[in-house]
């Protein structure tokens, strides 16, 4: 089966200052896959996937190498053009605490210039549909975005992520600081979203790696240990640390 | 990632629901040949096996890649270690049904020896057995899994009489030694049959009912004091 890359990751290191924190990796995204970043704490994960809508740069940090978004070099594209299409969302929810429901979702495509209403309301019902948050907050869209739970405040940000209309969602362990009932919702939409969207998740829970990716990456002290199926990965894998690691014996 | 999850556990059903279909097909022929006496109707047996041992394989990765990937507890646990063993013995079952296939053939020629024995009344409670256990594990149905271990004790009953009434027989017309011989292992499988289909049941029961009720009987008799 052919599979279409989304994105395309070749050679890459990623520097803070002098201070080398990816080493040489190479990767291929499969296109409405979810890819999980899994390791231990400062091994890349997050570094790698900030590479990827080149918000590593924000802080500061640098790289070599090539990301190729179909077949595109990042690197040549405007940073606002590519954070629009290839959307974050981070591990605290961040909604916008003055802004109401209804324009945390409508903000990013207000920043973009749309801001006729009309135009607006459809999207903003249609992003918070896809989120499944709509039937949770239809009736409160002009509350702010700050006074719903941390589960519907992270399902706002996909909303407002998914607003701009991205291809690839960046998700940094955006359930960890969720109840468990908040996580199954998050992880059903990963499910859902998939079909539209091509995600790559960072995150610290393995089992939630091996619930939600079609595909698993593992990463250590820079390194890109192992690639591979998300089955695979979890029930035989190629590399003996990858096993001590998802084990829980490592060190 | 419940939904995903329901559907893999759908899966696994499904295909553990059509493992266990071919297995009946494959005993439903034996039976029909032993009862008939005609051996064409075992024809397709061991060509049959061959998918079930495709569904044995199948449903172990399966059940390997949920256990894996989900961590599942509580009744899905159960419903995934009940899975696995419920694999295994109708995975037994479908090579059964292939051995006393081909007892049937090798004693086609005593029909009257099988009829006189009472296989067949044991035959028909075994087959009835493992219908009834795959009813029981398609529809939860607990009632129908304790009448399939309720009946086990008289398939092991039947098994010791015919054991007896063939080897008496060996013993009076040494002509029939041979046949006889073969009868002896032909009930031997219908025994194991019988067995596999008692597990089926009870591990329906360890899912629904979060019991284990497999040896109950044995073990009893062992604090009782009443095996050494």
């Amino acid at each position: 089966m052919n599979t279409e890359i989304k994105l395309s990751i070749k050679n890459l290191d990623a520097y803070y200052g002098k201070n080398k924190v990816l080493n040489n990796i190479s990767l291929d995204i499969p296109k409405n896959k979810v890819v999980a970043i899994i390791g231990p704490s400062g091994c890349g994960k997050s570094t790698f996937i900030r590479t990827l809508n080149r918000m590593h740069e924000v802080v500061g940090g640098s790289i070599k190498g090539e990301i190729l978004l179909d077949g595109e070099d990042i690197t040549k594209i405007d940073p606002v053009l590519l954070r629009k299409r290839v959307g974050m969302v981070f591990q605290k929810p961040n909604p916008f605490p003055t802004m109401s429901i209804f324009n945390n979702v409508a903000a990013g495509l207000k920043f973009n210039g749309v801001s006729n209403k009309k135009k607006l309301t459809p999207i903003v019902e249609k992003c918070l549909k896809k989120a499944a948050l709509w039937d949770e907050v239809k009736n409160d869209l002009d509350k702010s975005g700050a006074n719903i739970s941390g589960g519907q405040q992270q399902r706002l940000c996909i909303a407002r992520t998914l607003a701009v209309d991205p291809e690839v969602i960046l998700m940094d362990e955006p359930a960890s600081a969720l109840d468990p009932i908040s996580t199954t919702k998050i992880e059903d939409l990963i499910f859902e979203l998939k079909k539209n969207y091509t995600i790559i998740i960072v995150t610290h829970n393995m089992q939630q790696a091996a619930r939600v990716s079609d595909e698993t990456a593992f990463f250590y002290m820079g390194d890109l240990i192992e690639f591979s199926d998300t089955k695979k990965m979890f029930t035989s894998p190629d590399n003996k640390q990858t096993e001590d690691y998802i084990r829980g014996r490592f060190g | 990632m419940q939904e995903h999850f329901n559907q893999e556990i759908e899966s696994l059903k499904t295909n553990l629901i059509k493992m266990a279909s071919l297995v009946d097909e494959q005993a439903g022929k034996a039976f029909n040949a032993l009862e008939t006496g005609n051996v064409e109707l075992c024809r397709g047996v061991k060509a049959k096996d061959l998918e079930v041992d495709a569904y044995d394989n199948l449903i172990s990765t399966q059940c390997e890649n949920i256990l894996a990937l989900f961590q599942p507890v509580a009744t899905d646990l159960r419903f995934i270690m009940s899975a696995l063993m419920i694999n295994n013995q109708l995975e037994r079952c479908g090579d059964i049904a292939v051995n006393i296939a081909q007892r049937v053939k090798k004693t086609r020629e005593h029909h009257s020896l099988i009829i006189e024995s009472q296989i067949l009344e044991m035959g028909h409670s075994a087959k009835e057995m493992l219908k009834d256990s795959i009813d029981s594990f398609i529809h939860n149905n607990i009632e129908l899994a304790n009448k399939v271990i309720n009946s086990d004790e008289n398939v092991d009953n039947l098994n010791k009489q015919i054991f007896k009434f063939l080897v008496a027989k060996m013993q009076s017309e040494p002509q029939l030694i041979e046949p006889c011989a073969h009868l002896i292992v032909l009930t031997r499988h219908i025994e194991r049959l019988a067995d596999h289909a008692t597990n089926i049941a009870e591990n329906l029961v360890f899912y629904v009912e979060a019991k284990i009720i497999a040896h109950k009987k044995k073990l009893e008799k062992l604090e009782r004091g009443e095996i050494h």
